[in-house]
C-alpha cells in the first residue's frame, strides 16, 4: 500500500525481536557477535537443508488440492537439521543455561526474520495493493521468535547430561513436537480449511503451550539440583 | 550495540566474500526493486474513440488512468474513476460525473447485450453520438461486465453510498472492513497514429459490345463505428451492405462469364474504408479516378452510383438522393424499376425515395453517395434506415441478432432484381415485372450471405483498427478477387501538415483493480500495533513475574522427590 503500511508491518515484525533483546539483558552480555554467528549458523543449515531437499525429494506432482501427507511428513522431518544447528551454536558458546539458549534462539530467529520476511514485506506491503497477510506475516514472525526460544531451551535440555531419566520422555516429546509443529499446523489448516486468521490463532495457541510446557520443564530441571 | 555492529559489518567485509554476497544482494535486490503489479483483479477495458475530424477534436483525449473508485452515488467524485453499469447509466449522471472533475469514467457493459431491456438499449444507442460530441478530457473506458467486475462494482457502491451518513464509529468500523478499490491502467498516454492508412478496394466486370460502355458503379463501406472502437462490431451498417456487395459480385459474375448474359455495362464495385469518417476512401478514390489519372472508368460515361448502406433489417427501403433523378436517365429507370420489382414481387415492402441535398455547411455528410454527388456523378444511397441521423449507423450495438438474414437476402433479391433489369433493359422488352431472373442456380445463396455476415461481425472493424494488412482487408480481396477482375487495394493517409483525420492509439487496455484502504486506516493500525508492542515491552519486562508464579508453582513437587 504505502510506505506507512510497510512502516507499521515493519514494526511490528520487528520490534518484539528489540525488546527481546534489550529486556533479556543480552546486550549487557556483549553478545551481539555471537548472535550473528548464530545467523550464520542459520544459514549455513537452510542451504544443507535445501541441497538435501533438491537433491532427495522429488517435486510433488498429485493433483492440486491433493495434500501429499506423506511428502510432507518426510519434509518436516528434514527440520531435525534445526535442531542440530541450534545444538551447535549452543555448544560453541560457554555460559549459563539461559545465556545459551537466548543466544541461540536469537540469532536463529533474527536470521529467519532477515531472511525470509524482509524482501516480502519490503516487496509486498509497499505495493499498491492492500492485503491483510503482511499483518499475519508480521504477527507470524513475533510466534517464531516465542517458538525458537521455546526450541533452543527443549534442545538445551535434551543435551545435558544430568538429565533426570523421568525428564527424558517429556523433553523428547517436545522436541518432536516443536520440529513437527509448521507439518501439523499445515495439517490442520488443510482438515479443518481454516482461514488465515484462526490459522493464526491456532498457532499462536499452539507455541504458547509449548512454551509453557518447555519453560515448566526448565524450571524445574534448573531449580531441582 | 551500533559499535559493536560497525565492528562486525568490517571483520565481515574484510574475511570473507560469500558473507558480502549474502549481505550485498538483498541490499541491491530491495534498492531495484519495482512496485509488484498482485492485482485482485484484471480485466481488459475498452477506451472511448478518440479521433481529430477536419481538425476538430472528438471523443477522450487521455488514457493513463490512477485512481481511486467510486459510484455516482458518493458525494466526491473529483479525482475518483466513476464506476458506473449500463442498467444505471444516463446521461445526467455521466455529465454530472464530469462536472465535478471526476477522474475519469469506466462504464461496464453486460457481456450479453440481448439480455437487456430494449428501452435501455435505445436509450443508450441515442447517447453515443452526444459522449462522442464534444471532447472529453478525462480517459472514458467500456469494460465487459464479469462475476469479479461485478462484486468490485457493488463493493464500491456500497462504500460510496454509505459516505458521510453513518456515525464517526460506524465510519471507523467500515475502513477496517470494506475494500476501496485503486483502478490502474497499463498503457501509456495515448498518441496519435501517424501514418495511418485507410485501405479501400475495388474491382471490376467489363461489359461487352463496343468501347465507350455506360458503367454502374456499386458502393458499400465496410468500416464500423461506436463508442468505442474495440466493441464496434457494425452488423447492420455497414456488415449488411458489404455482405449485399459481395454478393451482387458473385451473381453478375456469374452472369458475365457466359456469351448471351454478357450485358453492354461495366460494372465497378468498390469497398470502401473511412466511411465513417466522412468517407475518406470514397474521397480519395474519387480525386485518384477523376483528377490523377487519365483514363478511368469514372471519367467517361457514369450510368449511376449505386451506394449500398445499413440493408439487413427492417421492411422498408429508402433510396436516398440529392437530386431527383430526371426522367429518362439511368438512375429513373433503377428507380422504376426498384419501384416494380418490390410492387410486383414484394408488395410488403415500403418502397420510397427519400430527397435530401447536399448540407456543404454540415462537418459530415449524410450519406456515401454525396461524395460523388460532389463531384457530378449522379449517385443515391439505397438503405432501410429513413434517416441518416438513425442511431442504428454508429454504435456498439448494433452486433449480429440485429442483422435478419431473411431481410438481408430479399433486399439482396430485389437490387440483383432491379439491377439485372436495368442492365439487360428488360422493361423496353416489355418483360413483366414478376419474372424472377435469380432463381434456381442463380438464387441469392442466404448461407453465403449469413456466413459473411458472422465474418464480418465476428471482429471489430473500427477504421483505427483495420490496417491495410489485416485479416479483415486481405479476406475481402481474396473474396472480390474470385468473382471480379483487377482487384486493386487503395491506400489513404492523411496529410502530414492539414490532416483531414487523425487517429489516437491504446484503444484496447488492462486495467487493474487494487484493494486499497484509506490513510486513515493506516493510521488506525499504527495506533493498535503501537499499543501491542507496548504490552509486549511490559510483558517482556516483567517475564520474571510469570517465572517467579511457575517456580512457586512447580517447587512444592520438586520438594517431594
Amino acid at each position: 500500500m504505502t510506505l506507512f503500511h510497510f512502516g507499521n508491518c515493519f514494526a511490528l515484525a520487528y520490534f518484539p525481536y528489540f525488546i527481546t533483546y534489550k529486556c533479556s539483558g543480552l546486550s549487557e552480555y556483549n553478545a551481539f557477535w555471537r548472535c550473528v554467528q548464530a545467523g550464520a549458523t542459520y544459514l549455513f543449515v537452510q542451504l544443507c537443508k535445501m541441497l538435501f531437499l533438491a537433491t532427495f525429494f522429488p517435486t510433488w506432482e498429485g493433483g492440486a488440492g491433493v495434500y501429499d501427507f506423506v511428502g510432507e511428513f518426510m519434509k518436516a522431518t528434514v527440520d531435525l537439521a534445526d535442531l542440530l544447528g541450534i545444538h551447535l551454536v549452543m555448544s560453541r558458546n560457554a555460559g549459563k543455561g539461559e545465556y545459551k539458549i537466548m543466544v541461540a534462539a536469537m540469532g536463529w530467529a533474527t536470521a529467519e526474520l532477515v531472511m525470509s520476511r524482509c524482501i516480502p514485506l519490503w516487496v509486498g506491503a509497499r505495493g499498491i495493493e492492500f492485503d491483510w497477510k503482511y499483518i499475519q506475516m508480521s504477527f507470524d514472525s513475533n510466534i517464531s521468535l516465542v517458538h525458537y526460544i521455546a526450541m533452543a531451551a527443549v534442545v538445551w535440555m535434551f543435551t545435558r547430561y544430568d538429565l533426570p531419566k523421568s525428564f527424558r520422555l517429556p523433553v523428547t516429546v517436545l522436541l518432536g513436537l516443536c520440529v513437527y509443529k509448521a507439518f501439523l499446523m499445515e495439517l490442520f489448516v488443510h482438515v479443518f480449511m481454516l482461514g488465515s486468521w484462526t490459522a493464526l490463532l491456532l498457532k499462536a495457541v499452539l507455541t504458547g503451550g509449548i512454551s509453557l510446557c518447555s519453560l515448566f520443564l526448565f524450571i524445574s530441571l534448573v531449580h531441582s539440583n | 550495540m551500533f559499535e559493536e555492529a560497525s565492528e562486525v559489518f568490517d571483520n565481515m567485509f574484510k574475511s570473507s566474500f560469500p558473507l558480502t554476497f549474502i549481505v550485498f544482494l538483498p541490499a541491491v535486490l530491495i534498492l531495484v526493486s519495482p512496485l509488484p503489479a498482485e492485482a485482485a483483479h484484471e480485466f481488459t477495458v475498452y477506451r472511448m474513440q478518440q479521433y481529430d475530424l477536419q481538425g476538430q477534436p472528438y471523443g477522450t483525449r487521455n488514457a493513463i488512468l490512477n485512481t481511486e473508485a467510486r459510484t455516482v452515488e458518493a458525494e466526491v467524485l473529483s479525482r475518483r474513476c466513476v464506476m458506473m453499469r449500463l442498467l444505471d447509466f444516463s446521461y445526467e449522471r455521466y455529465q454530472k460525473a464530469l462536472r465535478q472533475s471526476a477522474g475519469a469514467v469506466v462504464i461496464i457493459l453486460p457481456h450479453n447485450m440481448s439480455t437487456m431491456p430494449q428501452d435501455i438499449v435505445q436509450q443508450f444507442m441515442e447517447m453515443e453520438p452526444e459522449l462522442l460530441a464534444t471532447e472529453t478530457i478525462v480517459p472514458v473506458y467500456f469494460a465487459l461486465e464479469d462475476d469479479e467486475l461485478l462484486s468490485i462494482y457493488e463493493q464500491t457502491l456500497m462504500s460510496s453510498s454509505s459516505q458521510g451518513s453513518a456515525s464517526a464509529a460506524e465510519v471507523l468500523l467500515h475502513t477496517a472492513t470494506a475494500n476501496g478499490f485503486q483502478m490502474v491502467t497499463s498503457g501509456a498516454q495515448s498518441k496519435a497514429m501517424s501514418d495511418w492508412a485507410i485501405t479501400s478496394l475495388e474491382g471490376r466486370l467489363a461489359g461487352v459490345g463496343g468501347e465507350d460502355l455506360p458503367t454502374i458503379v456499386l458502393v458499400a463501406h465496410y468500416d464500423s463505428f461506436g463508442v468505442a472502437p474495440w466493441l464496434s462490431y457494425g452488423a447492420d451498417s455497414n456488415g449488411s451492405g458489404v455482405s449485399v456487395l459481395l454478393e451482387l459480385a458473385r451473381l453478375f459474375s456469374r452472369l458475365y462469364t457466359y456469351k448471351r448474359t454478357h450485358a453492354g455495362y461495366n460494372l465497378l464495385f468498390f469497398v470502401s474504408g473511412g466511411g465513417k469518417f466522412n468517407y475518406q476512401g470514397t474521397k480519395r478514390w474519387l480525386e485518384e479516378n477523376l483528377d490523377h489519372t487519365e483514363s478511368s472508368l469514372l471519367q467517361d460515361n457514369v450510368a449511376f452510383v449505386l451506394c449500398l448502406d445499413t440493408l439487413g433489417n427492417g421492411n422498408s427501403l429508402h433510396l436516398h438522393v440529392s437530386k431527383p433523378p430526371k426522367e429518362g436517365s439511368p438512375q429513373h429507370a433503377l428507380l422504376t424499376e426498384l419501384e416494380m420489382v418490390i410492387s410486383s414481387q414484394y408488395p410488403e415492402v415500403k418502397f420510397s425515395m427519400v430527397h435530401k441535398k447536399i448540407n456543404l455547411a454540415d462537418d459530415t455528410l449524410a450519406w456515401e453517395h454525396e461524395r460523388f454527388g460532389i463531384r457530378r456523378l449522379p449517385a443515391f444511397t439505397l438503405s432501410h434506415l429513413e434517416s441518416h441521423r438513425s442511431t442504428l449507423r454508429s454504435s456498439i450495438m448494433d452486433m449480429r441478432p440485429h442483422v435478419d438474414l431473411k431481410k438481408l437476402s430479399r433486399n439482396t433479391k430485389i437490387i440483383a432484381e432491379a439491377l439485372a433489369r436495368v442492365i439487360y433493359n428488360l422493361t423496353e422488352k416489355g418483360t413483366p415485372g414478376d419474372l424472377q431472373i435469380f432463381t434456381e442456380q442463380m438464387q441469392v445463396q442466404k448461407e453465403h450471405l449469413s456466413s459473411v455476415v458472422d465474418w464480418l461481425t465476428s471482429q471489430p472493424r473500427a477504421a483505427q483498427l483495420v490496417d491495410k494488412d489485416s485479416s479483415v482487408v486481405n479476406t475481402l480481396e481474396y473474396h472480390l478477387g474470385r468473382y471480379l477482375k483487377d482487384v486493386k487495394k487503395h491506400t489513404v493517409k492523411a496529410d502530414k501538415r492539414d490532416p483531414e483525420f487523425v487517429f489516437y492509439d491504446q484503444l484496447k487496455q488492462t486495467m487493474n483493480a487494487y484493494k486499497v484502504k484509506p490513510a486513515i486506516f493506516d493510521l488506525l493500525l499504527a495506533f493498535c500495533i503501537a499499543a501491542y508492542l507496548g504490552m509486549m515491552y511490559l510483558a517482556v519486562q516483567h517475564f520474571g513475574v510469570l517465572y517467579g508464579v511457575m517456580r512457586r508453582v512447580i517447587q512444592p513437587k520438586t520438594k517431594q522427590h
